[in-house]
Parts: C-alpha cells; sequence; structure tokens
C-alpha cells in the first residue's frame, strides 16, 4: 500500500516541480521516488499484508509484479534522459501521468476485490489514452489516442458489465468468495466470466482484440510505446491471471475452449503478420501482439506453475523490449526512422548498439543462453505436461517464425552496408540501461534459478 | 575437468580477443591457432588415455572423463522439479569425432590466414564456434546438448554471412532456418522426454540421455512410455519423435531433398568456415542419429530403417550426380558431401556392426578428406578470385606441388583402397548387404554410387589439370596462381598423412569404437524389436 502511496505523491510532486520550471529535478525526484516505492515493497517480502477489508492483498505475487512494473519504469525513464523535451515543453506532465499509470499498474497486481481490479485498470488505461495522443500536432498520435480510447472504453463498459453480472450471480466482489459461490447461479456467472474474459483479453491485446495495438504502438512516442509494450502488458497479464487463477478456477470448462482458440488466432495473427512489416516499430509493436499469445498459454493451463511462467516471461520479455526500444530511439533521432533500413550497416559504425539489439531480438525470439529461451521454455513445458501438443507445435513453429522476422533486423544491422558512418552519441545513462538489460538478459539465460523460485 | 577445459578454453581466449585493442588485429589468427592446438594436445591426451574395453554408450560407469554438476534446478510446483545437469562424457562414439574436431578447427584456423576484414569479430565468432562444438560431442545431458547445439548455429550464422561471397545473406538465412526449424521441434521431443523420464536416484524429472535410453526409467502412462497406448495424430508417439529428432539431425547431415542450404552455404562460405561445414558440421548430424536417435528410440530405429536407407541411397546417387552437373568446383566438393554423408545414413540404416562402424568411420574419413578439398578449393580462389571449372586447364605444369595434393585429395575421396574412405566405404556397403533390415538392392545401388563418385572425380582432374596451360585470365592469373606456400603446406600434409594412415591402420579407430558399436548395436536390435511387438500388441 505504502508503494502506492509513494507513488503517487512523486507524480504530484513531479507535476509542481514542472510547474515552477526546475525541470533538471524531474528525472531524479522520479527515480528516487520509485526506488523508495520498490524498497518500500521489499520489506513486506512474505508479510502478506490486506488492505480494507481485503481489497489489496499484497502477497508475494503481488510485489513481484510491482517490483518488475516499477525497476522496468525506472529502465524507460532513465532511457528518457531528453527524449520528451523534444517533443513538447511540457515535460513534467509525461513523468506524471506515467507515474500515474503505473500506480494503476500496481493497483492491477494486487487487487483482492474486483472494484479494485476496475479503478486499477481505468487508471492505467486513462493515462495511457492521453499518452498516446500526447503528440498534439501530430495525426498518426491523434488517430492512435482516438482509437484507443473509444475501443478501450467499450472494453471498460464491457469489463464493468461482467463484474456486475458476477457480482449478481455471487453477491460478492472478493475474489476468494466469488470462487466459493461460482456455482449458484450458473448462467449468470458464465455470461460474466465470457464478458471479463473479453474485456481482459482487449487489454492485454490479444486477437481478435488486436486491431489498437499496432497503430497505437507506432503512433504514440517510442519511448510510450515501449512503457505500453512492457508495463501496461505486464499489468494487464498479472492482473488476467489474478482474477483468473482465483476466482474462476472452478469453471475452466467455460472458458479455456474461447481461450485456445484466442492462443492460437494471436500467435498466428501476431508472428504472420509481423513477418511481414518493413517497419521496426510496427514490427515489434505486432511481435508483442505475439507475445501476448504466448503468455496467455501460462494463463490457459492454471496451475502452480503459471504465476511464475508468466512473472519469468514477462520479466524476459521486458527487460529485452526495453533494450530493443531504447535501440531503435537512439537510431530514429539519427536517421529520422524507424524503418528496417534504418538499421543498415549499424553493426559498423555502432557495434555496441548493434550488440545491444541483437542480444535483446536474440531474446525476444527465444534463443538459448537468453532468458527470453527461458521464458518460452518454461510456458512449453508447462503446456506439455498438461498435454496440450497440438498447440504447442503451433506455438514452436511460431516461434520459428518470430526469429525469421526478428533476424531481419539482424541481417539489416550486419549485412548491409550503410550509407553515412556516422556513429551515434548515447548519454551515460542510456548506455547503462541498455548494458543493464543485456546483462540480465544473459545473466537470466545463464542462471534462470535466480527468478524461476521466487512464487 | 579435461572436457571442460576443451570446451572453455576458446571462451576464454575469445574474451581476450574482445578486449584487446584493434591495433594486434594481426595477432589474432595466432591465438586461434594456439587455442586449437592446445585443444589438439589435449584430444591427443584424450586419446591415449582412452580405456578400449569400456563401451559406454547406455552405461554412465563405462562413460569416460565424465563430468557431473547439477546446474540448473526450477521448482515447477506441481510438476515437480526441473533437474538440468552439466553433464559431459566421452565414449567410443564421441571420442573420434571430437578428436576430429580439433583436429579440423586446426586447419580450419590455418586457413584464416585469407580473412582480411574485421579480424576482431572473425576470430571472437570463431572461438565460440569451436566451443560449442566442442560442447556438442560431450554433452550427455540433452538439454546442454541442445544449448551448445542452437549456440553452434548464431556464430555460423554470421560467419557466413559476414565473410561470404556474393550472395551470403540468402545463404546464411537459408542455412540457419532450414536448422532453425529442425531444432525447435527437437525441442518439442525434449521436454517430453523430460516429462517421461525419471532419474532413479533423486526421482526427479531429468534430460539424463542415458536416463532417457532406459526404459524402466519412464514414468508410467506418460507420453514416451513404451507401454502408454495413447497416439499423437494418429501415431505412435514414439515413433513420431523418432521421426523429429531425425530430420532434425538428417538436415544437417544433410539428406536429400533437406539438402538445398548445404550447396549455398558451402559456395558462399569463406574456405576455413567451408571446412567446419563439411569437416565438423555435417558429422553433428551423423552423431546426433546414432546416439540420441538410435540411443533413445531403438524402436524407431528398427521401423524406420528402410526409409532411412533409402534417404541414404538417394542421397548418394543424387548427390554424385549434382556433383557430376556442377560447374562450380567447390559446389562440386559441396555436392560430394552429400554423396559421401549418404553412406553414413546407409551404414546406421543396415543396423549391423560392420554398417555403423563403417558410417562411424566415413564421418572422420569424409571430415578429413573434405575439409582437404575444401582447403585446395581455398587456394585457387584466394589466388585468382575464380573457381569455375571451366576456367582452368593444365594446372598440373603451372602448380605441380598443389597438383599433386590434389590428386591425393581426389583419389582418397573416390574410394581408393589404401585410403580411408575405401575402408569407410566397403565397412557401410558389406553391413548394408548382410543386414537384416535393409534389402540388398540398396547396397548395389549405393555401389554405384562410388562409381559415379569416381566419375566426376577423375573427370575434374582432366578438365582442370591435365593438357596444356591455359586459364581465362591469361597472363595475369598465370603470374598470380604461384603454387601453394609452406603455411599451406604445414595445413595439407597432416590431412594427407592422416587419411593415409587411417587407410592403411585402421584399427586406430576401430579399436576406440568397437565396443561401443557392439553395445549400442545388439541392444538397439534387442530393445527395439521388443518395443515394437509391444507396441503392436497395444495398437491392435
Amino acid at each position: 500500500m505504502s508503494s502506492i502511496i509513494i507513488i503517487a505523491i512523486t507524480a504530484i510532486v513531479v507535476l509542481y516541480l514542472g510547474l515552477y520550471k526546475v525541470k533538471s529535478a524531474l528525472l531524479p525526484v522520479s527515480v528516487l521516488g520509485l526506488l523508495g516505492a520498490a524498497a518500500s515493497l521489499v520489506c513486506v517480502w512474505d508479510k502478506n499484508i490486506s488492505y480494507f477489508n481485503d481489497m489489496l492483498v499484497f502477497n508475494n505475487y503481488a510485489i513481484a509484479f510491482s517490483i518488475l512494473l516499477i525497476a522496468t519504469t525506472i529502465l524507460i525513464f532513465l532511457l528518457s534522459g531528453n527524449y520528451f523535451e523534444k517533443i513538447s515543453s511540457n515535460v513534467a506532465e509525461y513523468y506524471t501521468i506515467l507515474l500515474f499509470a503505473l500506480s494503476g499498474g500496481v493497483v492491477m497486481v494486487s487487487f483482492q476485490n474486483m472494484s479494485m481490479l476496475f479503478i486499477g485498470i481505468e487508471i492505467l488505461s486513462v493515462s495511457m489514452y492521453i499518452m498516446a495522443g500526447i503528440k498534439k500536432t501530430d495525426s498518426a498520435s491523434n488517430e492512435a489516442a482516438l482509437k484507443y480510447f473509444l475501443m478501450g472504453s467499450f472494453a471498460t463498459g464491457i469489463l464493468l458489465f461482467g463484474i456486475a453480472l458476477i457480482y449478481g450471480a455471487t453477491g460478492s466482489f472478493n475474489l476468494v468468495q466469488i470462487a466459493g459461490k461460482a456455482s449458484e447461479q450458473p448462467l449468470l456467472f458464465y455470461a460474466g466470466v465470457i464478458f471479463m474474459l473479453i474485456a481482459m483479453t482487449f487489454k492485454v491485446g490479444v486477437a481478435p482484440f488486436h486491431f489498437w495495438t499496432p497503430d497505437v504502438y507506432q503512433g504514440a512516442p517510442t519511448l510510450v510505446s515501449s512503457f505500453m509494450s512492457t508495463v501496461v502488458k505486464t499489468a494487464g497479464f498479472a492482473a488476467f491471471l489474478r482474477l483468473f487463477g482465483s476466482a474462476f478456477t472452478s469453471v475452466p470448462a467455460i472458458w479455456t475452449v474461447t481461450l485456445v482458440v484466442m492462443v492460437v488466432l494471436t500467435l498466428l495473427i501476431g508472428n504472420i503478420t509481423a513477418a511481414f512489416q518493413q517497419n521496426v516499430k510496427r514490427m515489434l509493436a505486432y511481435s508483442s501482439i505475439s507475445h501476448a499469445g504466448y503468455m496467455l498459454i501460462a494463463i490457459l493451463l492454471l496451475g502452480q506453475a503459471s504465476p511464475n511462467a508468466i512473472l519469468i516471461y514477462s520479466v524476459a520479455y521486458s527487460i529485452a523490449s526495453v533494450a530493443s526500444f531504447g535501440v531503435m530511439v537512439a537510431v530514429k533521432e539519427q536517421k529520422g526512422s524507424d524503418d528496417l533500413s534504418a538499421f543498415n550497416g549499424l553493426g559498423r559504425t555502432n557495434p555496441v548498439l548493434a550488440f545491444v539489439m541483437t542480444v535483446a531480438l536474440c531474446s525476444l525470439g527465444g534463443i538459448p543462453l537468453t532468458a527470453g529461451f527461458f521464458g518460452k521454455f518454461y510456458i512449453f513445458g508447462v503446456a506439455i505436461a498438461a498435454n496440450y501438443t497440438w498447440l504447442i507445435a503451433i506455438a514452436v513453429l511460431m516461434a520459428a517464425v518470430g526469429i525469421y522476422y526478428y533476424f531481419k533486423v539482424i541481417i539489416a544491422m550486419y549485412l548491409r552496408e550503410s550509407e553515412n558512418s556516422e556513429s551515434i552519441q548515447l548519454s551515460l545513462a542510456y548506455k547503462f540501461v541498455l548494458i543493464f538489460c543485456i546483462m540480465i538478459t544473459i545473466l537470466l539465460g545463464i542462471a534462470p534459478a535466480l527468478i524461476t523460485n521466487i512464487l | 575437468m579435461t572436457l571442460s577445459i576443451l570446451i572453455f578454453l576458446p571462451i576464454a581466449f575469445m574474451i581476450l580477443v574482445a578486449l584487446l585493442p584493434s591495433s594486434l588485429n594481426h595477432t589474432f589468427k595466432y591465438i586461434t591457432l594456439a587455442v586449437s592446438i592446445v585443444q589438439l594436445i589435449i584430444a591427443g591426451f584424450m586419446y591415449t588415455h582412452f580405456n578400449h574395453s569400456l563401451p559406454g554408450v547406455f552405461n554412465e560407469q563405462t562413460f569416460q572423463f565424465v563430468e557431473k554438476h547439477s546446474w540448473i534446478n526450477l521448482n515447477l510446483g506441481t510438476l515437480g522439479k526441473l533437474q538440468i545437469q552439466y553433464f559431459l562424457g566421452v565414449d567410443g562414439i564421441s571420442i573420434g569425432l571430437l578428436i576430429l574436431s580439433a583436429f579440423v578447427m586446426a586447419i580450419a584456423a590455418l586457413a584464416s590466414w585469407e580473412i582480411k576484414t574485421n579480424e576482431k569479430g572473425y576470430f571472437c565468432l570463431f572461438l565460440l564456434l569451436n566451443a560449442a562444438i566442442m560442447g556438442v560431442f560431450s554433452a550427455l545431458d540433452f538439454f546442454l546438448f541442445y544449448i551448445f547445439y542452437e549456440l553452434m548455429l548464431l556464430p555460423l550464422y554470421f560467419l557466413i554471412g559476414i565473410w561470404g561471397g556474393a550472395r551470403r545473406e540468402y545463404a546464411s538465412i537459408k542455412f540457419f532456418l532450414y536448422t532453425l526449424l529442425g531444432s525447435v521441434f527437437m525441442l518439442l521431443v525434449i521436454i517430453g522426454l523430460y516429462f517421461s523420464v525419471k532419474d532413479p536416484v533423486t526421482g526427479a524429472h531429468t534430460f539424463d540421455m542415458l536416463s532417457m535410453m532406459n526404459p524402466a526409467n519412464y514414468v508410467q502412462g506418460s507420453v514416451f512410455d513404451i507401454h502408454s497406448s495413447t497416439l499423437l495424430f494418429g501415431v505412435s508417439p514414439r515413433l513420431l519423435a523418432f521421426a523429429v529428432l531425425f530430420i532434425a539431425f538428417a538436415i544437417k547431415v544433410p539428406i536429400v531433398p533437406l539438402h538445398t542450404w548445404l550447396p549455398d552455404a558451402h559456395v558462399e562460405a569463406p574456405t576455413p568456415i567451408s571446412i567446419i561445414l563439411a569437416g565438423v558440421l555435417l558429422k553433428i548430424g551423423g552423431y546426433g542419429i546414432i546416439r540420441i536417435c538410435m540411443g533413445i528410440f531403438p524402436d524407431g530405429a528398427i521401423y524406420f530403417s528402410w526409409v532411412i536407407g533409402l534417404i541414404g541411397v538417394v542421397s548418394i546417387i543424387y548427390g554424385a550426380m549434382s556433383a557430376l552437373a556442377a560447374s562450380d568446383l567447390k559446389r562440386l566438393i559441396a555436392y560430394s558431401s552429400v554423396s559421401h554423408m549418404g553412406f553414413v545414413l546407409l551404414g546406421i540404416a543396415s543396423l549391423t556392426v560392420e554398417g555403423i562402424s563403417g558410417a562411424m568411420f566415413q564421418m572422420i574419413s569424409h571430415g578429413v578428406l573434405s575439409s582437404m578439398l575444401f582447403f585446395l578449393v581455398g587456394v585457387i580462389y584466394n589466388r585468382v578470385h575464380d573457381r569455375d571449372i571451366a576456367n582452368f586447364r593444365g594446372l598440373y605444369s603451372q602448380m605441380p606441388t598443389y597438383s599433386v595434393f590434389v590428386f591425393i585429395a581426389f583419389f582418397a575421396s573416390l574410394g581408393l583402397p589404401g585410403f580411408s574412405a575405401f575402408i569407410a566405404e566397403a565397412f557401410s556397403l558389406i553391413g548394408a548387404f548382410n543386414s537384416n533390415s535393409i534389402p540388398r538392392w540398396m547396397a548395389v545401388v549405393g555401389a554405384v554410387g562410388i562409381l559415379l563418385g569416381a566419375a566426376y572425380f577423375l573427370w575434374t582432374l582432366q578438365r582442370m589439370f591435365f593438357g596444356k596451360t591455359r586459364f581465362k585470365g591469361g597472363e595475369e592469373w598465370q603470374s598470380q596462381l604461384s603454387d601453394v606456400n609452406t603455411r599451406e603446406i604445414i595445413a595439407l600434409s597432416p590431412m594427407a598423412v592422416v587419411a593415409l594412415v587411417l587407410g592403411i591402420m585402421p584399427f586406430l579407430f576401430f579399436d576406440m569404437s568397437n565396443s561401443a558399436m557392439v553395445e549400442l548395436v545388439n541392444s538397439t536390435l534387442k530393445s527395439g524389436s521388443l518395443h515394437l511387438e509391444t507396441l503392436s500388441k497395444l495398437l491392435n
């Protein structure tokens, strides 16, 4: 709880700092606030504290995911350096809105009550609608925001409807009580489950509710897209699993079939569409859809191993995404484009950037000795144990397609010649984030046991 | 510790090369060569200390130079613990290939003198590849094997893609995707095996290959349990798994029709990488089939032996025909590799001690001879940057010493008695003739392949080396085509000597592998037919 308060207060302080034009203090204050929030979470590890009549429960699951969200946000903030200043003069609002979004994310991973879930999702979503449209003069950004807002509010409506139906069926918002009364009003309950399933899959960008993802990712400023594809997605999945893992376990037959179809669709659409993209940012947007498909498999197989599987996958995916988006921001700043051709010859002109990108893409593709491999391996392992062999056969085939499009970027970097041979100058914080990300990626690839036995 | 040193020595020096400033460019090749020579010495030490009477194959006690440490332990909740071990060891199957790898890597390091651009990146990747290759041949944990197997892919991809010829981009991605497609499905089988097998000592699920080879360790009713009657896609999961693993490894061998990456990769790769591809990489396919496919799924080896034999025969004939039609010397040799590796499959399909020993020997012999052939092509290519057969004539009078090496390599490769390839092909064919599992005509057709081999090699000799000296590049080429220098002689002589020594004294290898082969064949036949019987009972 104290972490949510710290994050919210930091956000307000940052807003005021912006009012008094102390631009240089924005980043340090935000990072300090986030570190404080993370520290307050570490202190309550294993304590299982609940607040407000079990509205929020900070168990280890919530703490682990909250820390992941906060750490990812810190990395993205460190990358931002003077990125936001180039887009707009009101930098403070970027930090503030992202911090508010983060506090929504923390609520989402620690809720024990449907109303808190709704509040968390709304805090996160409203912030993200604003962030998507923050480039006021850019029509792509406006389109993204409008699209995101219209579809998102529709999904929120469906979510609310689902919550209402479940409340009608069970008379409770509390996850544990809902699970206990699942069979009292089956029809209402099942309808509610399906409504909530649709709303949650929309929020995490799973096919067939994925249409907003590519446009929003491409329209939003790149660092905001990286926030969406890491923090928002991780929070969404953690909430999804928490909801289905504790409230709806007794009626898996109702939603597993729907979910299986969604997994297959997501994997096919995400990967195959990504393979045809010529713009790296759009390619990463589609690939993030496909990653949602892999993570959905873990939810499909609700079991003791699911939280771990989602945690490992999101750690690997978040870190690799931050690194790859970071490289993309640097490339775009110099070349003015994030098309595939902008990466030509990067291996010669900027060996460090190219190496970071290579490791990050290998991790996203799931090449051994990177964290991403263990993420996939763990999920496939759990699925095979549950006799979903055919599903995993599709997933593996799609993973191979994934490696094909990730390697298109690597090919461009190492095998093509670039027109200009200037190297890109990076700030110290930027270099630190990139190197840190790939160190973690490789470390977790060699010794995954560091995080796998947490939950 | 010996095997760990063999694997991690190149990695240590890779870090050193990466840290050294680029101004020391010229020293990198010496560092790499020194690493390879030390590895060769270690391999020699292993050869002298190898106990010939211990069979290995199925029994951990009879493996040698064993290292076993716990590496990754993941808690899968209700699914138990995931136990991955750092488990290395050699037996009669792997020792020969390990020594061959050290030898070929040293030759490839000598051939790397031709690399003139971005040396640092090249030698870093070269050393990483070296480590991965050693790891593949010594890993006994399936997961560890898979990691090394994939780790090999990345450096090769970059080595072909960055330092290759004109169509390098196409060749490297084709090579990468072919291998990857095989290996991702291999991963599925690995995971399936993992959930089917329990370590008899700890009771945890394990990736230990040797535990997977013992039917007693399978969990009752699991996917790959012999007594389980579940079907996957309408077939027995065990047979399906054998097929998947076989295809994954056969892409590397390569077999017709999955061979099309090979000519492209060979033609575009720089000489040292062609040497590694032909000398070591193709052998990993054969090694995988013998150690993993046959060892874990003996029922599949018997069930599919006819198909494997047929694929082998088709590869022999098709490879030889394509070599006859090739106009590029390097492409010709690449296709001859397809043809020669067909004998490995034929030998494996025969399921006899002679046949499989012949297959193993063919892998060693082909490793040495194809390295020599690719090195020889590299010699001409470095001088005039052309290797079309039609552009050269009368090379013998221009480069006499070089031509002598070519004669040795060609005659050895076409199976002249006295050289290693003769023994290897003869044993594979004898095995195929005596085999109960494949029909005789396969051996006969395989023998025709030797004839075709003689045809393309002799025809090439005739076209390029005999007659009056005439080159496409005229006077300019004549001045550039100097005879082999000392470094090249140092690299070529050991290969010629090894081919000859193995041809005259094949027992140097057979003594080492024989007990393993006897154990492998007997046990495969016994438990394989037992499993098949159980299977047919279950299905009817």
